[in-house]
């Protein structure tokens, strides 16, 4: 953010947009909604991404009008989090794939989704976020488990060997998640103490 | 922090709106659970897409159904098909065993028909009469149809909600189920495989309903 130079700054709504629009066009939907793990583990972080890009743009005033009602990320988290329970249903999966209008909606709803992970991630914080966390993981491990074990097809426009595979993607992205979360918790844990040492080593006469 | 609370309720107002009308009030997860309860709840009438078949002259499928007075039990397959399509012919076999042992005499099972619909264009009346041997369909109870032509192809999957989708093996994987439609040619109930039982009573018991 405050790292790019301003030129790029200008650029990157615009190029979040283009990406968004990119992605909304009839070919590149199916290419990406032609398999459920790539649907779902491509699609879906891609268009998020692009509302990320858009919470990086977004100007200061704007993020601080945002921020009064967006304590400590509560609500972002908590919106993302909803919206993530909601792709887990395997009906959008088959019903974004069926119907261009639940698509465009369900699109959107990930772009607001990726803006609202961006302001909210910092503000949260170690605490909000683990809890963010600790219940998102779960729930993805969990539908994950489903299905991979489900004898029968979820969703009635991909194959059962894709179900699978995406279930056991699922529950590696979570633990991959969680331990990129914990490796970050534990560095600035470890900081901390250090900082604390020091400071007390200094306290010492 | 009154603020994002308010902000907090309402996400998850919307959220509960959202899921509640995406599983039809938490009671389907899955498109095929949506498909079966939309249909229980609200018949879908056949588009009259063209038919022919081994038996079967061309005409569209709404008038056939009327002019059999029947009952129909219906499958989508596909005559090469190795995996799901012969368990459904399975299942159709012992439906028309049942049926056969009801006799002419029991006015109900006579007037239910068992029918399948090949979805695929490569099969001709050829193939389906080929079929109709090799699975030992008896044509008073069983016959087959195809669909002329991709756009009705793609009206009548797209009616009965019928999601066709290709393996990559050359073979195709599609929501296989038991469709009952009853004598007015409507979509009436979507049952599964398993229920084949259920299926069958459903359809002998509506054709005793609408003989006279």
């Amino acid at each position: 953010m405050s790292r790019l130079p301003a030129l790029a700054v200008h650029r990157v709504p615009w190029l979040a947009l283009s990406v968004f629009a990119l992605l909304s066009v009839p070919p590149a939907r199916q290419a990406l909604e032609s398999s459920m793990s790539a649907q779902m583990l491509v699609q879906f972080p891609l268009l998020a991404l692009c509302g990320f890009m858009l919470g990086m743009a977004l100007p200061s005033h704007w993020r601080a009008r945002l921020d009064r009602w967006n304590a400590h990320g509560i609500a972002g988290l908590f919106g993302v989090a909803l919206l993530l329970a909601l792709s887990m249903i395997p009906r959008l999966l088959d019903l974004a794939v069926a119907d261009p209008r639940i698509d465009l909606a369900k699109g959107l709803a990930l772009l607001l989704a990726g803006m609202a992970l961006n302001l909210s991630w910092r503000p949260a914080g170690l605490l909000v976020q683990g809890f963010f966390l600790g219940n998102v993981l779960p729930m993805m491990a969990a539908v994950g488990q489903l299905y991979q074990d489900s004898p029968v097809r979820l969703c009635n426009s991909y194959l059962l060997d894709d179900q699978v595979r995406l279930g056991q993607l699922l529950v590696a992205l979570s633990v991959a998640i969680a331990l990129t979360w914990f490796a970050n918790l534990a560095r600035i844990l470890m900081r901390r103490d250090g900082a604390c040492e020091m400071s007390g080593r200094y306290e010492l006469p | 922090m009154l603020r994002t609370a308010l902000l907090c309720v309402l996400l998850a107002l919307t959220g509960y709106a959202a899921a509640e009308r995406l599983t039809h009030g938490f009671q389907v997860w899955t498109a095929e659970g949506a498909r079966r309860l939309e249909v229980a709840l609200r018949p879908v009438p056949v588009s009259p897409v063209q038919i022919e078949g081994p038996g079967v002259k061309r005409q569209p499928l709404p008038r056939w159904l009327a002019d059999s007075q029947s009952v129909s039990v219906v499958d989508f397959v596909y005559t090469r098909c190795q995996t799901v399509c012969l368990s459904l012919g399975t299942v159709f076999q012992q439906m028309q065993a049942q049926l056969q042992e009801a006799g002419p005499g029991d006015s109900a099972a006579a007037r239910v028909q068992l029918v399948s619909i090949s979805f695929d264009p490569r099969d001709g009346t050829g193939d389906l009469q080929a079929y109709a041997k090799r699975l030992r369909a008896d044509p008073r109870w069983w016959r087959f149809v195809r669909v002329d032509g991709a756009p009705d192809r793609q009206r009548l999957l797209a009616d009965f909600q019928v999601t066709v989708v290709p393996d990559g093996r050359g073979d195709f994987e599609h929501n296989a189920a038991l469709l009952v439609l009853d004598g007015h040619g409507r979509l009436v109930r979507v049952f599964d495989i398993a229920q084949q039982q259920l299926a069958l009573d459903y359809a002998r018991h509506l054709a005793g309903e609408g003989a006279p």
